[in-house]
């Protein structure tokens, strides 16, 4: 593993007695995107603003691109960009006034604030509305423009909370890209959203947070724990007859039949599928399709979150 | 100092682009400053009248003492209406941090602003002289123009003596300030709790009520502004504005705004 970007140990924040987090211990190498998943209220925000050095943790201790919380804040939140859950803009201030202001502030001089605030508002493409009053905006315009804020600084660390959320489809699609480039620059992004498709889409890591840290792989790893891999075959008439001969075959996990449809859990599905296609035409099997058995984020996502719940309601019950 | 700068820059272009809140805030200054004015104009084209005699003002207010009908009139009309000026630091503060103070909270964009380098101290620092400033100069500037209409205006240097006496010169010059401080910090404390500008300017009403005080208490010759009372009135208003900073720093901490404020 590389230099690591964001590291935590035992992070916690109680709001009046109730845990937001509780002993958050992650570890996030340098130039990877992180999602960062969990329900309306899990604590993430409370998680962003400890680890942007806008609140202090009340135990444990993290470092954030270097700097460790409560060190050198200053410095920390120099390294680091966010985007906050709203957009947060002066209405009444043009897009250049707005992100000047910003550059400002990041000690940009007045060239490099200049040169800057072009950049990104020409990446951004706002270039062409510069000197509009952002109150004028669109919702989309706007989430634009404070992306462009969170960046103007150049960070090493960037955290985006919720993105993309009410954007138009090619506004997403911009946003997404843009990702896409910061993560190519090499920059680690801390992506909190609720679209479980952007996520798939972007992240390297996925952390599914509800107060703790519930679960931490990648997309796929968390597949793969949950649900295991496997292969979908159709046939051309009722499955159920071969499901003894697929599960005779030594590596098959199980096998299962729903209309004309075969699902085999599998541990190697690129190595064994040809063996189990072989054998199901061997004894006559009518294969129509192969496909990999392939669960959503949001399918794992809801099945973590579910699997957190009941356990906690047996611990209730167990007290 | 280069981010309170900044700060403060962005603060007075917010100022400037946003005409209501201009009107809002110069407006009634000069309305203030007129209002005597014209009030005066008026009495040194009535009718004269003889010399007066009332024992309970002058007895407390010497300067009124030998006046003739006219003088007294225009002596009496513009020491209680100079007292208005001293609603200017409360004014022009209050509706400059309602939307300075407020309106960053209610345009949720304090957390961005606290999310980069900048100190909370810079940022207060800021966000009081972006209100305090125009306060000041716009109050000293405008009691300056008093001075000299009263000058013009008045019957006799006795009325001009009368009016603009050491203890009202003493409260514009050192007062003004400390007012417009006590009322910056009311404002910090209100926008923990409030989220319109326009509620916050509301209850930042409450701080005219010593001002109507002092006016009540001139009108009634309970009070009169001579240099003894200026200065404690100055001292008082020293030390509350003091506890009141102290109070808007606490308040205005990173952590509080982000999770106290509501």
């Amino acid at each position: 593993m590389g230099p690591l970007a964001i590291e935590t140990i035992g992070l916690t924040r109680h709001f009046a007695g109730r845990a937001a987090v509780d002993d958050l211990t992650l570890t996030i190498p340098a130039g990877k995107v992180f999602g960062f998943l969990g329900p309306n209220g899990a604590g993430k925000t409370t998680t962003v603003r400890m680890l942007t050095a806008l609140i202090a943790p009340l135990g444990g201790t993290a470092c954030v691109a270097g700097y460790r919380l409560g060190e050198n804040d200053e410095a920390l939140r120099r390294a680091v960009g966010i985007l906050t859950e709203t957009p947060g803009l002066y209405d009444r201030l043009s897009a250049r006034q707005n992100l000047t202001f910003f550059a400002q502030l990041y000690d940009l001089d007045s060239r490099k604030a200049a040169m800057q605030t072009e950049r990104y508002l020409r990446t951004l493409e706002l270039w062409g509305r510069r000197d509009d009053p952002v109150g004028g905006f669109s919702r989309g315009m706007r989430q634009k423009l404070a992306i462009a804020r969170a960046l103007l600084h150049e960070p090493e660390v960037v955290f985006l909370d919720e993105p993309t959320v009410g954007l138009d489809p090619e506004a997403s699609k911009i946003v997404r890209d843009f990702v896409r480039e910061l993560r190519a620059e090499g920059r680690t992004i801390f992506l909190t959203t609720h679209n479980l498709a952007d996520a798939d889409e972007l992240c390297d890591l996925i952390g599914i947070f509800q107060g703790r840290l519930l679960h931490l792989d990648t997309p796929a790893g968390l597949r793969a724990e949950l649900f295991g891999e496997g292969t979908r075959i159709t046939l051309a008439g009722d499955a159920a007859p071969w499901v003894p001969t697929t599960e005779a075959l030594s590596f098959v996990r199980s096998a299962a039949a729903t209309g004309d449809l075969l699902t085999v859990a599998l541990d190697a599905p690129d190595d064994q599928n040809p063996t189990l296609v072989a054998a199901l035409v061997a004894t006559g099997a009518p294969v129509r399709y192969v496909t990999p058995q392939e669960h959503t984020l949001e399918e794992v996502y809801l099945q973590l979150l579910g699997n957190a719940r009941e356990t906690r309601q047996l611990v209730g019950a167990g007290r | 100092m280069r981010r309170v700068w900044v700060i403060l820059q962005k603060e007075w272009l917010e100022l400037r682009q946003d005409r209501l809140i201009l009107i809002g805030t110069f407006g009634p200054a000069i309305m203030l400053t007129l209002l005597p004015l014209l009030g005066m104009w008026a009495v040194r084209h009535a009718p004269d009248s003889p010399p007066q005699d009332d024992s309970t003002l002058a007895a407390a207010n010497p300067a009124l003492l030998g006046l003739t009908g006219r003088e007294f009139g225009q002596a009496i009309l513009g020491q209680q209406l100079s007292v208005l000026f001293f609603l200017l630091p409360l004014i022009i503060p209050s509706v400059i941090a309602a939307y300075s103070v407020v309106g960053e909270k209610a345009g949720r964009t304090l957390e961005p602003l606290l999310a980069t380098p900048l100190r909370t101290w810079q940022l207060l620092l800021g966000k009081t002289l972006a209100a305090l400033l125009p306060a000041v100069a716009v109050t000293w500037t405008l009691g300056g123009i008093f001075v000299l209409g009263v000058r013009s205006i008045a019957i006799s240097p006795r009325v001009t003596d009368a009016i603009v006496s050491p203890g009202w010169v003493i409260i514009l010059t050192l007062c003004t300030p400390l007012l417009a401080l006590v009322t910056i910090a009311l404002m910090v404390a209100i926008s923990a709790r409030v989220n319109d500008p326009r509620t916050a300017q509301q209850v930042s009403g409450v701080l005219v009520l010593p001002i109507v005080t002092v006016v009540a208490g001139q009108v009634s010759g309970r009070l009169v502004l001579n240099p003894p009372a200026a200065l404690g009135i100055t001292a008082i208003l020293a030390l509350l504005a003091a506890l009141a900073l102290w109070a808007a720093t606490r308040l205005f901490g990173r952590e509080v705004v982000l999770t106290r404020w509501r």
